[in-house]
């Protein structure tokens, strides 16, 4: 498996307030790493930290060897680094089709309308008037058709009805096998368990558990959650 | 000297008005020399005309009253129906004051044209050098002395709740226009006191007074002082005054200067001199800790409390081309947990949406016994006993918990009177005094600070608590449960029965996990492309066969 | 309707079309209410007096006037502009107060007076029956033929729909990929442009001075909120609204009843159809 992100004594937050502190991690290409922990703890400012929202106080993050801890997002993701933000996942102003071809695609549209097919039903109505799961699904079919060595998702699945999130793991896994690196925060712990490799357990900033997926149980991923 | 100061200090009193309205509601108005002019003329009429004191105070304080209710009709006819405190409405008085700086020169019978209105004395015959400065003093403690009570007062709070969140507002029952037109006639009265007090001053009114360019010079003075303190502007208009009455004529860059001050303040600091002063001040004086008073009890509940049945007929909502509910009917029992189910798209936020009135219904009806509630104002729904909680978490960000719990206990339960009473304050219900006592409940009310810090999960139980605080008889909860770990999840379903039996009124939830629905639900309504699938009880629900084909056949 | 009425039609609509496209891009796409606007509609317009005043030929009055606006444009843009986005109020005091600093840095390097230039066309053209200035026909046809060009290249482009989803959603805009900080500029530089070249086409008509932006920017802020935000189409209608209620108007009777009338229209729009007659945006 070849090393694609290399996260060293990341600490960082926003504007004076550190909220992470002196998180260490590895991700090799096709990998699913689910992060968790409550609330609070500093999910989205380590989504946001890796994909360049906003910038680390210290440390270091390497893409394929590369220091990108000084780039700009839009630089990252040029690089290869996808995302779907936790909320404001979409740009309600435009049509779903303009969300999703703003930028020029890797994979078929097509593809993904197959598995979802309400979005092709509503190709041209501006993506603020759909529900807030139609919304996410939205979101996560445009950081999947992206051309992405790294795919970072910040709570894909809430308000996502269970069906949708089935298929949503089997997009995860398709890309995976691809090579993708994917970074993976959630709450949901079925959609956890099912689709990660490795764990990586957060509280008050800081990392609590690394575990792989073979010599994790429930009850190990339960205790993090309510600790 | 103190002429100088004296009409520096009548632009102060008119900048207060624009910085309290600006500074609280976030409303810029750009023609605030309308009622600044108008006065004046009006002053200037009938100074020339009689110069007897009581007769001229009391045509003042009719001109008051006629121009402060003026802008306030102007404001709600302007704002009703529309949730912003946006820049069309700037943009209106903005062109209003055109149109008066117009009027003012061409009417010439009545304002004497370019050459304006002079030769009369000022008010009771005083000496605009001397003793008139005192009437200035007068007046401006007496409009800061107002702000400053004002601002200690709960409808501050009101206030500036919706100038940060005013949907929620509506949600809790007030009738945010009409808070918004009530704070721009205050602010008008002021600028209309001071237009008053600027003719009796200067002894000449000309279209300037009325013009454009007063309002952005007063503008200029309120941000560069302060929009957020009551003296903020006052400190502006003196400080800049006499700036540039020192230095126009010496420094030929004056202007320049200004502008790039002026600039600056914008960018970098909106709080303007009086923020930097305070800052000065606590850094000698630290401000000592605020303290949660003490809880005071609350008194009834205004609305009809009487459960009524909620019952959907036919009901159709079409956006553009999109037809979101299609005739969806049922009726609701009068006590009991409703889960709402479907698929993502199915419309099942749109339904909540009809209820509440945030969106319109484009055929059929929705009942709540004898009374038709759908395409009503949403402020209107927590009347009829209708309380909601959004579905990504909407409260007041910019204030603190106790703040944003201080707002939910007013609704539904405050009189007139209550808004000038500091206990309203304190207000605490049984309801949500159980919530927070409940040591699960991530919600600390010592938290002075803002809500924006707190995360999505802990909102969630913010929101709900300030949904139920007003007791309402239909609760509807959309997805209470999102982006709660498994614990929270757990509490939140508890909280939900535990209010639902003791008001035994009606819960209606929006959920997608189906061991939550299986948890809480009296009965189950599936969604399904706008239609209703099913309604019966969660067993039966779950062995329907349409309901299965929906699920097990993805969204085809 | 007389022709020379209408000729003066067509020259009104087309220079304030001209002026109204830049606000419409840097007001409805970028959300900046530009008070400052008609000043660099202004500073176009003395690019003749700065080629003449340096002695260089005329035909660089057009590359000295681009450069000029798009050097202090974008100046302007990434000292203050840039900090005002998604702040619509602070938008249009801190433009307000650019105005300003634009007005007196022009009136200290050319004073106060009023500057006049020739046209570089001299001459009439025999038009539907009237002479008629042959610079102003050339004008009318090359804006005509300039709109022309600019929606087919905009319905082609995704540059409209990009700049909608940056202001929309900033951050998701660059986590996807668009580097803000250049689009922005860009759009900001080049809606001042447009200003600028309609202040070096209207040079040789009005007189110009530092003051002489404010006109300029309230006619074609009311032309947008009458015509809607958003398409080149309701731009095209409010702008003949606009310029048609001022010319008839101040024809029959006095420019300041064209002037009132203009304001109470505006409100009512404001009021009742806050998005215009035509807009994209439901």
């Amino acid at each position: 498996m070849t090393l694609l992100l290399e996260i060293e004594n990341l600490t960082g937050g926003y504007k004076d307030t550190n909220v992470l502190f002196d998180i260490s991690v590895k991700i090799g290409a096709g990998s699913l790493l689910g992060v968790l922990g409550r609330n609070g703890v500093g999910k989205t400012t380590f989504a946001r930290l890796v994909q360049g929202g906003i910038k680390a106080s210290h440390g270091d993050i390497r893409l394929d060897g590369q220091p990108i801890l000084n780039k700009s997002a839009h630089a990252r993701r040029r690089m290869g680094v996808g995302y779907m933000p936790q909320t404001a996942m979409v740009f309600d102003d435009l049509t779903v089709l303009e969300n999703l071809s703003l930028y020029p695609n890797k994979k078929s549209l097509d593809y993904y309308f197959d598995r979802f097919p309400r979005l092709a039903e509503r190709l041209n109505q501006p993506a603020g008037t759909m529900s807030g799961g139609e919304r996410k699904i939205l979101s996560f079919v445009r950081t999947m058709i992206e051309d992405t060595k790294l795919i970072i998702l910040d709570e894909p699945t809430e308000g996502v009805q269970p069906e949708n999130i089935n298929l949503m793991a089997d997009c995860l896994r398709e890309r995976v096998a691809e090579g993708a690196a994917v970074f993976l925060c959630e709450q949901n712990l079925n959609l956890l368990s099912e689709v990660s490799d490795w764990f990586l357990g957060l509280d008050s900033g800081r990392v609590i558990m690394t575990e792989s997926a073979d010599t994790t149980n429930r009850d190990d991923l339960n205790a993090v959650l309510s600790l | 000297m103190a002429y100088q100061i004296g009409l520096y200090l009548i632009y102060g009193i008119a900048a207060q008005g624009i910085g309290y309205l600006w500074g609280k509601t976030g409303v810029l108005p750009l023609g605030q020399s309308l009622f600044f002019g108008i006065a004046a003329y009006v002053t200037a009429i009938t100074l020339r005309a009689d110069g007897n004191l009581f007769l001229n105070l009391g045509l003042a304080t009719i001109g008051l009253t006629l121009i402060s209710g003026l802008a306030f009709l102007l404001a709600t006819l302007v704002f009703r129906g529309r949730n912003e405190s946006g820049p069309y409405f700037s943009l209106i008085t903005l062109a209003l004051v055109m149109i008066a700086e117009q009027v003012a020169g061409t009417a010439s019978s009545l304002t004497g044209g370019f050459n304006g209105i002079s030769g009369f004395n000022s008010l009771g015959n005083l000496d605009p050098f001397g003793g008139f400065y005192y009437v200035i003093v007068a007046a401006t403690v007496t409009v800061s002395l107002l702000l400053f009570i004002l601002n200690r007062l709960p409808i501050n709070l009101i206030v500036k709740s919706v100038m940060d969140n005013e949907p929620r507002m509506q949600l809790l029952g007030f009738r945010t226009h009409v808070i918004k037109g009530a704070a721009f006639a205050f602010s008008a009265m002021i600028a209309a006191l001071a237009g008053g007090l600027f003719a009796s001053h200067q002894g000449i009114v000309t279209p300037t007074s009325a013009g454009f360019a007063l309002s952005a010079e007063m503008v200029i003075l309120t941000a560069v002082g302060g929009r957020f303190h009551v003296l903020g502007p006052l400190i502006g208009a003196v400080i800049v005054g006499w700036a540039s009455a020192e230095l126009r004529d010496s420094f030929p860059y004056w202007e320049l200067l200004m502008a790039v001050v002026f600039i600056l303040v914008i960018l970098k600091s909106p709080g303007g001199i009086a923020e930097l002063l305070e800052t000065a001040f606590r850094w000698v004086w630290p401000k000592e800790a605020k303290h949660v008073p003490p809880s005071v009890l609350v008194p009834k509940i205004q609305f009809n409390k009487q459960k009524k049945p909620l019952r959907f007929e036919d009901v159709k909502l079409q956006i553009g081309v999109v037809q979101i509910l299609n005739k969806v009917s049922f009726e609701a029992p009068l006590t009991g947990i409703i889960s709402i189910i479907g698929p993502n798209g199915a419309g099942k936020t749109s339904a909540l949406n009809t209820i509440t009135g945030n969106l319109n219904v484009t055929g059929g009806r929705i009942m709540l016994g004898e009374s038709r509630i759908d395409s009503r104002p949403p402020h209107r729904a927590l009347a009829n006993g209708i309380g909601r909680k959004l579905q990504v978490p909407s409260v007041f960000f910019s204030l603190s918990i106790s703040e944003n719990l201080a707002i939910a206990m007013m609704a539904g339960r405050l009189r007139l009177a209550d808004l000038f009473k500091p206990a309203t304050y304190q207000w605490r219900s049984k309801s949500l005094f159980d919530i927070l006592s409940n040591p699960s409940v991530p919600l600390n009310e010592e938290l002075t600070e803002p809500v924006k810090h707190l995360p999505q999960g802990h909102r969630q139980f913010l929101e709900y608590a300030m949904t139920v605080a007003a007791e309402p008889s239909v609760l509807l909860l959309d997805e209470p449960c999102a982006g709660l770990s498994p614990d929270e999840t757990t509490l939140m379903t508890e909280l939900v029965k535990t209010y639902q039996s003791e008001t035994s009124g009606l819960v209606i939830v929006i959920e997608h996990d189906m061991s939550i629905v299986e948890a809480i639900s009296d009965k189950v309504l599936v969604l399904h492309l706008g239609q209703v699938l099913a309604f019966d009880d969660y067993d039966k629900v779950r062995l329907n066969t349409d309901v299965q084909a929906v699920y097990a056949g993805g969204t085809k | 309707m007389s022709p020379v009425l209408l000729l003066n039609l067509a020259w009104q609509i087309s220079t304030l079309a001209l002026i109204a496209l830049g606000l419409a891009i840097v007001f409805g796409k970028l959300r900046i209410m530009n008070m400052a606007h008609g000043e660099f509609v202004m500073i176009g317009a003395y690019a003749p007096v700065i080629t003449s005043m340096l002695g260089l030929p005329g035909w660089l009055q057009l590359p000295v006037c681009l450069i000029t606006v798009a050097f202090v444009a974008f100046v302007l843009e990434r000292t203050i502009v840039r900090h005002l986005y998604g702040r619509m109020f602070d938008s249009l005091l801190a433009t307000w107060g650019i105005a300003i600093l634009l007005r007196e840095i022009v009136e200290l390097i050319f004073g106060r007076s009023y500057q006049s230039v020739s046209p570089p066309l001299s001459g009439t053209i025999n038009v539907i029956g009237v002479d008629y200035p042959a610079y102003r026909i050339a004008v009318i046809i090359g804006i005509f033929l300039g709109f022309i060009g600019f929606s087919w290249w905009n319905t082609r482009s995704k540059m409209a729909t990009r700049i909608k989803a940056m202001v929309g959603n900033p951050e998701l805009a660059e986590a996807i990929g668009l580097n803000t900080a250049r689009l922005s500029a860009g759009a900001f530089v080049f809606g001042c442009c447009t200003a600028g070249l309609a202040g070096l086409i209207l040079a040789p008509t009005v007189r110009i001075e530092p003051m002489m932006g404010l006109d300029y920017l309230i006619r074609s802020f009311f032309a947008l909120v009458v015509g809607g935000l958003g398409s080149l189409e309701g731009l095209g209608i409010g702008v003949s609204i606009i310029a048609g209620t001022q010319t008839f108007l101040g024809a029959v009777s006095s420019q300041t009843y064209g002037y009132l009338a203009v304001l109470t229209l505006s409100i009512l729009f404001l009021w009742l159809k806050p998005n215009g007659i035509h807009s994209s945006s439901r």
